[in-house]
Parts: structure tokens; sequence; C-alpha cells
């Protein structure tokens, strides 16, 4: 049985690297845009990385979307927190940084796309994409929910919440 | 008859408020600059308090919404309260960080209303900031990589990566000419997603309409969307809300631009 966990483990490597690594760059293409400074950008990547790995994680052991966001953003956060020493202040920004990539900024727009598309529809058969839409939305509300709420409810918890 | 003359009084109480509103001032500016440059609601009023009790005051209140600031500061019998406006909402995360800095040395006391400010308005001007090919350049990237993730295939790599980097440079440009944010997210929304799906197709793509919603991820506002949520569990339902909107507007407007741009290519979802 730990043979079979372990090939499982192994067989989604490659594609838990390739999230990781899309992740990483994510993350640090939007700490330019945030003006990051050198070595925080690094962190962000590594953050990104972090949080893409243990989403996908997550995700292939039968979780959710949202749930795999929540632990994803928590475990993001907690790391980040942990290792205030050589993050410094920025320790919050720089969780927060990682979780970018896992905003479902495409759910939001396939949500609206389809409410619009509807609205303009001259057919009966509407329902379908009013449905669509609106669980497009909800899960979008959910994991920003999710991302939001792992990764404050660390700093709580464990008292970072410094200035 | 000369009469000897009287020095001229001094009314402590103006000269109180004089002080007073110096110190509301800088205090304002500190908490206005938290706020345009991505920091929650807590850290811009943690700032302001820092800055006024640096100086020696008390702060009795703090107040934000979404486009005003507002402080009471007062020592002894004497208050004042002043308001500040708040401009375009943005993140910078290095300014954001160099004046929250500047607000932990300040709160130590030793500087004057008059010091802060100068050192506030150096640090406004001498941030480094990346350059905007360079900004242009990564968002394209972190737009192409978003489209990795979500199963984008291997020819639409590039032209997600050139039409974000293009919309951010158009951006930048519309920005700096002060047009709508609303207004620009639909103009780059719909400019990334047509140069993306045309593009995408150009390669051979099969994953047309993931490339084009990809090429418009740059103006998903992300920050914003978790300060949201941030403001509301500290305790700043008002100001969450306000940026939760703002976001559901943006969003609206770039799917517009999305929506544009499909029935320009003749895709239908």
């Amino acid at each position: 049985m730990i043979d079979a966990a372990v090939a499982a483990v192994l067989a989604m490597l490659p594609y838990l690297g390739h999230q990781a690594l899309f992740g990483a760059i994510a993350a640090a293409g939007f700490g330019v845009l945030f003006n990051f400074g050198g070595r925080a950008l690094i962190w962000c990547a590594v953050a990104g990385a972090l949080a893409l790995a243990v989403r996908t994680f997550g995700q292939q052991c039968g979780g959710s979307l949202e749930a795999a966001s929540f632990l994803a953003a928590a475990v993001t956060s907690c790391a980040a927190i942990l290792s205030r020493r050589w993050l410094g202040v920025a320790c919050h920004a720089i969780a927060l940084a990682g979780c970018i990539p896992m905003v479902p900024g495409a759910f939001f727009g396939q949500a609206l796309l389809g409410f619009m598309w509807v609205a303009g529809a001259s057919t009966d058969h509407t329902v379908p994409a009013i449905v669509g839409s609106v669980q497009a939305f909800v899960r979008v509300i959910s994991t920003v929910g999710a991302i939001g709420a792992g990764l404050t409810i660390p700093a709580y918890l464990l008292r970072s919440r410094q200035f | 008859m000369n009469t000897p003359s009287n020095p001229p009084e001094i009314d402590p109480v103006p000269v109180r408020h004089r002080m007073l509103e110096r110190i509301a001032h800088v205090a304002l500016e500190v908490g206005r600059i938290l706020s345009q440059n991505g920091a929650s609601v807590r850290v811009a009023h943690e700032g302001a308090r820092m800055i006024a009790e640096g100086l020696g005051v008390e702060v009795l209140g703090t107040r934000s919404g979404y486009a005003s600031f507002e402080i009471t500061v007062g020592t002894g019998r004497n208050t004042i309260t002043r308001m500040i406006q708040i401009g375009p909402h943005g993140v910078n995360h290095r300014l954001d960080f160099a004046v929250r800095d500047l607000a932990l040395r300040a709160s130590t006391g030793g500087m004057t209303p008059e010091q802060i400010e100068s050192e506030l308005a150096r640090l406004q001007r001498e941030t480094p900031r990346h350059p905007p090919w360079l900004v242009a350049l990564a968002t394209g990237a972190a737009c192409a990589a978003f489209g990795r993730l979500l199963g984008a295939d291997w020819p639409s790599f590039v032209p997600m990566l050139v039409a974000a980097g293009l919309g951010q440079g158009v951006r930048h440009l519309l920005i700096q000419r002060g047009i709508n944010v609303f207004v620009i997210a639909a103009i780059i929304g719909c400019i990334a997603a047509t140069i993306g799906g045309l593009g995408a197709r150009l390669c051979g793509s099969g994953t047309i309409e993931l490339a084009m919603m990809a090429s418009i991820l740059l103006l998903v506002p992300g920050v914003p969307s978790t300060n949201a949520q941030t403001d509301i569990m500290d305790g700043y339902p008002t100001m969450g809300s306000a940026r939760a909107v703002w976001v559901i507007m943006i969003m609206v407007f770039a799917v517009t631009g999305l929506w544009i741009a499909e029935s320009l290519l003749r895709i239908h979802a």
C-alpha cells in the first residue's frame, strides 16, 4: 500500500513541478508589477511555487479547488511567517504575492461572459448558461474567500500582525 | 505723554491648534500614501497613529473611506479634526514599506513634522521603480504562466506573453494620460484578448479562448480583492465592501473588452 502511495506521488511529480514552475513565474511577474525589490522577487517566486505545489497536490488528492486553495494559502502564510527572520516585515506581502496566481480571474471572466451571453440570448435555452455562470461566480467568491482566509488566519493565530 | 507698551499677548490655544494642524497633516499624508500603495486600512491607520504619537499627541480617532482619510488628534483639552483626499489606489510594495519604516522611526520620537514631510517627499521622489519595459515583459510572462496553469497549450504561450506585455505597455501609457481606470480596463481587455486570440490562432493553438482569457489576467485586481477581505476581518466593512465593488467593476469592464474581442474574432463561448 505504501509502495502504491509512493508510486502515485512519483507519477504526479512532473505535473506538480510544472504547476510550481509556472506558479513561480506568475508570482514573480506580478511581483515586478507590484514593484517588489530584487531579493523580495526571488521570495515571491518561491512563495508562488510553494502555493501552486500545495494546491495541485491537494487537488490531485481529491480536494476541491476551494479546499486546496485554502490549504495552499495557509501553508504559504505559515511558511512566510516562520521565515520572518529572512523575509523581514514584508513576509505577509510575499505570501500574498505567492497566492496571486491562485486568484480565479479566469472563472470570474467565464461567469461574466456567461451572464452577458444570457442577457443577449434570444433562445429559451438559457438555463444551462445561467447555471454555469452562477456556478463559476460562486467558485470565484469561495476561492477568493478561501485564499483570503488561508492568508489571514495563520497571521492571527501566530500573532504576526505587526505593522 | 508716552505710555509703556505692553508686549503682545500670545494666545496659547491658536498656537497649539497650529501645531496640532501640522501634526494632523503629516499623519494624514502617511495614511494617504499607505492607502494609495496597497496597504490595508489597519496598516494605514497604524502608520498615521505612529506618526502622531511620535510627535507627542494623542490620536482620538481615525476614519477611512475609499477616497478620503480623516484623523482627530489632541493634546490636553485641544483637539483638531482634519481630512485628506486619497487618490487612485494601486500597489507599490517598495514605497509602501519605505513609508512604514519611516513611521516606525518617527514613532520613537526625535523627528519634527517638517522632517517627516521632507522625508515623505523624498521617498515618493526617489523610491526606485522597475522600468516600464521590464514591467511589461514580466506581466506578459506572468499572464502566459497563468495560461499554462489554466491549461493553455504551448503554441499559445508566446502569443499570451506578447498580448499581455503589450497590454501592460498600453495600460502604462493610458494611466499616464489620466484616463479613467475602468475605461482602461475595457480598452486593455479588448486589445490584449484580440492580440492573444489572433496570435494563438496563427500559431495553431487549440486553446484560443483560454489564451484570450489569460491575456487579460493582468487586469484582475488580486491585491485589492484580498485586501477587501482583510479590511472586513479587521473591522472595516465599509472599506472592504468598497474595494469588493471596485474589483467587480474592473472585472465587468475587462470582460466587456474580452467580449468585444471575441465578437471581432468570431469566437463564441
